[in-house]
């Protein structure tokens, strides 16, 4: 059974009674273990499509299925449960909680998936080791550079263990040298069998993939292996 | 997410920004600081007038006194003797109600001690109940007793004042066995009454302090009576100063001056009013020409003064923590509306609508919580700076369950005041909420 299958699925927005048709009859199904790039200039509808497939929306039309799950009409309480559950995100500006130090940013999705205090630090500390910073628990992101900024929030998809790491521009705010090792362990992620799917307009980016889809108005241009 | 991690990230938050936190508080902190000053003074008051009617005989104590006689009884007045020992006698055979009688005679007479001092001054002529219904106590020597009554002894029994007057500085236990003189008749003293006094008299007079009234002229003292009180043997007062003889044949002829009972068991008080009334129409020819003074209306009088002054009380702190609680609900909205990127990436791991709404919540039931334990420090002050502006009759009491009624009514209030702003924060959208900048 494949990880992700939409079937038809459109996402219209209404502005005043202009209608804006930001994904037009998207059929697309990703299986376990692969590597996705979703590519296409700004207002291709990508984002919209991530937000889709990252569980943060619902399509207008068309069905869903995400990890088993059909949510083409699901409520938001059962999208965020999914979100916490599978999903992890990576994204371009962080959005780390300035707050939080190291070990309390990575843990949040524990907290609410109910996981006890104890076990919640243990998991979290691991995961901070995992992604190369265990010498940084108790930082807060604002003692932390922009890659390891970036970890942090990749140990943050982690903790929790999800089938599917999203990435929306994650090395979009780094210089070249930090974001090659951020895709270095997205790399490294796949190879360990995570579903990986990265957002990107960079094409050179999109090549590091097994398989790059192409968006264009709304729809798939075309999808091929680089 | 559990509780006690919506409450650190509240605190934390709270923390964060002390000063607003702090801003947003003081509605409360004057709200609850308020609403436990209210309470303590009213407490305060109804504990201090509950005192003192304890001591001047409580609900107990009924007087009966005389009244003008209705219009279609008026032909008959002269039926009527008036309150007389026939009185006693009955109440004492038909009232079993009744526990204690005290008749009393007066005598405005002039007081002095053989050393020369005098005062004018009431004597009463009592029976050994009058200890009893007046809650007497002594601080030296012996009550009356009914074979001073019997013998018609020249004995007394004397307040504080009248022995303070006579005797200034001789201790009580050696004014025992003194002569005084009461229309220059000798009587020796063989009681001698503690003096009586506020509580809060005897705290200033134990530090030495002036009495809180000295100089106030005018100013009702509710003790003044018994501290002034001469009590001798009835059957004396009337032999030597009314009648040659005591006319145990024609108890009617001996009118009383004052005349009190009181009731032994109050839970049956209605029922032993009745006796009384059955007696006492019988010794009266029918006649209505007495009435019985009851405590009740002063306790109900008093009661619904107290209720006033609190429920006024109560309503400003209400307004208060109204106000408070506008305050908190102001600030929690621009917290989330500085927040919504958090809240965004807070939804976008995985929290529900309902996380957040109990985060925030939790937020503004912390600060107004805060605000109330703020409060109760306030209140300690605001009462200090009370007594000190204008001084009590009674202290205020400050109450622990005055103290957690107030504080929840606070974090009610922010209870309240935070379900706007929690029910706008959990209705964000995450990804326009991810986007905000």
């Amino acid at each position: 059974m494949p990880l992700v299958e939409l079937l038809g699925v459109s996402k219209v927005y209404r502005i005043g009674d202009q209608e804006i048709r930001a994904l037009d009859h998207i059929d697309l199904t990703i299986e376990e273990g692969e590597f996705v790039s979703i590519i296409g200039p700004s207002g291709s509808g990508k984002s919209t499509l991530m937000h889709l497939l990252g569980c943060l929306d619902t399509p207008s039309a068309g069905r869903m299925v995400i990890c088993g799950n059909d949510l083409s009409r699901a409520s938001a309480d059962s999208l965020a449960a999914v979100r916490n559950r599978e999903i992890g995100f990576v994204f371009q500006s962080f959005n780390l909680l300035a707050k939080l130090d190291v070990v309390n940013n990575i843990e949040l999705p524990l907290v609410y998936a109910g996981v006890p205090t104890h076990q919640r630090r243990l998991r979290a500390e691991a995961t901070a080791r995992a992604v190369g910073l265990g010498d940084r628990l108790a930082n807060r992101p604002i003692q932390l550079s922009g890659g390891q900024c970036q970890r942090v929030a990749i140990g943050r998809a982690l903790v929790n263990n999800p089938r599917i790491v999203f990435g929306d521009e994650p090395t979009g705010n780094l210089d070249s040298a930090t974001g090659e090792m951020i895709l270095e362990i997205f790399r490294d992620l796949n190879a360990a069998g995570k579903t990986i799917v990265l957002v990107t307009h960079d094409p050179d980016i999109a090549a590091r993939s097994r398989r790059v889809i192409e968006i264009r108005d709304g729809r798939v241009l075309r999808e091929y292996a680089p | 997410m559990n509780f006690l991690m919506a409450l650190e990230i509240g605190l934390r938050e709270i923390a964060a920004h002390k000063f607003r936190s702090g801003l947003s508080m003081l509605g409360i902190v004057l709200g609850v600081g308020s609403l436990i000053a209210t309470l303590a003074l009213t407490d305060g008051i109804e504990k201090g007038t509950r005192a003192f009617m304890e001591q001047i005989g409580g609900l107990e104590s009924v007087r009966v006194l005389n009244k003008d006689i209705s219009n279609q009884n008026f032909e008959f007045w002269n039926l009527s003797p008036g309150r007389t020992l026939l009185d006693v006698e009955a109440l004492r055979a038909q009232a079993p109600l009744i526990s204690h009688i005290s008749p009393e005679l007066y005598l405005p007479a002039v007081v002095g001690s053989e050393e020369g001092k005098s005062e004018r001054r009431q004597v009463r002529g009592v029976f050994p109940d009058s200890f009893v219904v007046n809650k007497h106590t002594l601080t030296a020597g012996r009550f009356l007793t009914d074979l001073d009554i019997e013998r018609a002894t020249r004995t007394a029994v004397v307040g504080f004042t009248i022995a303070d007057e006579l005797w200034p500085d001789v201790k009580p236990s050696e004014i025992l066995g003194k002569v005084v003189l009461i229309n220059d008749s000798p009587f020796e003293i063989v009681g001698v009454l503690p003096r009586y006094e506020r509580d809060i008299d005897a705290r200033a007079r134990a530090d030495k302090r002036p009495p809180r009234y000295a100089g106030r002229q005018g100013r009702w003292d509710p003790f003044r009576e018994k501290n002034e009180s001469v009590n001798i043997p009835f059957s004396t007062m009337f032999f030597e100063f009314r009648s040659g003889a005591f006319p145990m044949n024609s108890l009617e002829t001996v009118r009383l001056d004052n005349f009190t009972i009181r009731i032994g068991d109050l839970t049956r008080f209605r029922e032993a009013m009745e006796q009384a009334r059955a007696a006492l129409d019988v010794t009266h020819k029918g006649v209505d020409d007495y009435d019985l003074e009851t405590r009740e209306e002063w306790f109900d009088r008093m009661e619904s003064s107290v209720r006033a002054t609190r429920l006024s009380g109560g309503i400003i702190a209400a307004i208060s923590l109204f106000v408070g609680s506008i305050g908190i609900m102001n600030i929690m909205l621009a917290s989330i509306t500085e927040r919504v990127r958090e809240i965004g990436i807070r939804m976008a791991v995985g929290a529900r609508g309902r996380d957040i709404f109990v985060q925030i919540l939790i937020e503004s039931m912390s600060i107004s919580f805060l605000g109330g334990l703020i409060g109760i420090a306030a209140s300690f002050g605001l009462l200090e700076v009370l007594s000190a502006v204008a001084p009590m009759d009674n202290p205020p009491v400050t109450t622990l369950g005055a103290i957690i009624f107030s504080v929840f009514f606070a974090v009610l209030a922010g209870f309240f005041s935070g379900i706007y702003p929690a029910l706008r924060a959990s209705r964000l959208n995450p990804i326009s909420a991810l986007r905000y900048e």
